[in-house]
């Protein structure tokens, strides 16, 4: 089931309603498309636009919402 | 996962907690507007309020996107989906935001073709694979979602998917704000500003607020450690005299935002001389529509919307709550007639709704225990 799927099917929290960013892992890169297949902390995989961020590197982590990568997430100071 | 765990941590917060306490001044009330409905969410699920003093009150603002859609334009999705040969797409809670003449679940019992997407993504795959059928995607939210509908109405130009359209709802964060400041019946000490949001568009538009109206602002993420600091942050500076954009999600947030997101919404949209607000009436240049370039992919232009303008019902008081003059429980319909599982107004149907966040999470005491 994909990451959607399951977050709206939750009568109580749209995540893409709710303003939520998802932190996503990116395991594998598709540059020509712009796109990323990324990983939530559940495992869920989901196909990610990249466009916002420019070039990333497979383990990276960004922060997701509506399937876009919005930006990089950089360890907590 | 990393980044979350270590802002979920019940000994940070405590410390946090203490923190507070220890600046805020006996007899000082403080009012504190969390401005995005994703932070009403945490506050309610993790109890957020309950570590706090019990003069510092946290106020819930319009940042839900959900709730701040008006009945006319619900109505006015509706209108679109029965039309024959359309596929209307929207994400999962605007299927269950009343308009006047039911929602969209309702619509799609009746007959209408409504299904739930996750992304604006997700209906231009649909268009594709339903060439023969118009694929409508009703576009809700503030500037965190806008930059997924124009990347997706880029890609749907650049693929030539003719069968896709947008009818775009998006608003933007920052005239409602500046209404809400003008309003006369307000009295707020600091804000926490929307982290997500910001992402998008950084934290510099928010500078208006300690300039023109001497108030602190804090950018914050959305995990329980985040908020608590952000409150902290807040008092700190009221409690130094001082007001001004602080952030504390930099971890997430670069001050001046995203400029290429920033660039592909200003390609897409262009911003409407009004839109209207469930419960704030009409805000000058505070929505966005797709602009000439894109025109092909504009639902409005493509269809007869007929344009329905619904007085919100009477005992919905979904605009107080959102302007955050009154809180949930003090509505007249709160828990009764209005419930998630039949809501009246908008603020009970997302969970980011301070409405429907109050109820699912049992948070019914009127009072709350001194820490």
């Amino acid at each position: 089931m994909s990451a959607g799927a399951r977050a709206c099917d939750d009568p109580h929290h749209c995540i893409t309603c709710g303003d939520d960013g998802v932190p996503m892992r990116v395991l594998e890169l598709d540059d020509a498309r712009g796109l990323a297949l990324c990983a939530d902390e559940a495992g869920t995989r989901r196909s990610v636009e990249t466009t916002l961020v420019g070039a990333l590197a497979v383990g990276e982590t960004v922060l997701v919402h509506a399937d876009v990568a919005l930006t990089r997430m950089e360890a907590p100071a | 996962m990393r980044f979350v765990d270590e802002f979920r941590d019940a000994e940070l917060g405590q410390a946090v907690a203490g923190e507070i306490l220890a600046t805020v001044e006996p007899g000082r009330h403080y009012k504190i507007m969390e401005v995005c409905g994703g932070h009403t969410h945490s506050i309610y699920k993790y109890g957020i309020d309950d570590l706090l003093p019990s003069n510092v009150e946290l106020v819930h603002g319009p940042g839900c996107p959900v709730c701040v859609i008006p009945m006319g334009r619900v109505d006015d999705g509706i209108a679109v989906a029965r039309e024959p040969g359309v596929i209307f797409t929207c994400f999962g809670d605007m299927m269950r935001v009343p308009g006047s003449q039911g929602t969209l679940t309702e619509a799609k019992a009746a007959g209408a073709d409504v299904r739930m997407v996750y992304s604006p993504l997700d209906a231009l795959r649909l268009a594709k694979t339903n060439p023969d059928r118009e694929v409508v995607f009703f576009a809700i939210g503030f500037e965190t979602t806008a930059p997924s509908t124009a990347l997706t109405l880029k890609r749907a130009k650049a693929e030539n998917v003719p069968n896709f359209t947008v009818m775009c709802s998006h608003v933007t964060i920052v005239p409602p704000l500046r209404a809400l400041l003008d309003s006369p019946d307000l009295r707020l000490d600091g804000f926490v500003g929307p982290g997500h949001v910001c992402t998008v568009v950084g934290a510099r538009p928010f500078e208006f607020i300690p300039a023109d109206y001497g108030k602190p602002v804090v950018i914050s993420g959305f995990e329980p450690l985040d908020i608590l600091q952000s409150v902290l942050m807040i008092l700190r500076q009221l409690d130094e005299g001082r007001c001004g954009v602080e952030n504390q999600y930099r971890r997430v947030v670069p001050y001046d935002g995203n400029g290429r997101a920033l660039e592909v919404l200003s390609e897409v949209f262009e911003l409407r001389p009004h839109f209207e607000w469930r419960g704030m009436g009409f805000i000058s240049q505070s929505g966005l529509r797709i602009n000439d370039a894109y025109a092909e992919f504009d639902t409005e232009r493509r269809h007869e919307v007929p344009g329905v303008r619904v007085a919100d019902p009477k005992a919905c008081q979904c605009g107080e709550v959102l302007k955050g003059v009154i809180k949930p429980w003090e509505c007249k319909v709160f828990g009764t007639a209005c419930t998630p599982e039949r809501p009246i107004g908008t603020c009970m149907v997302s969970s980011e709704g301070a409405c429907a966040a109050y109820y699912n999470y049992g948070r019914f005491a009127r009072e709350r225990q001194v820490v």
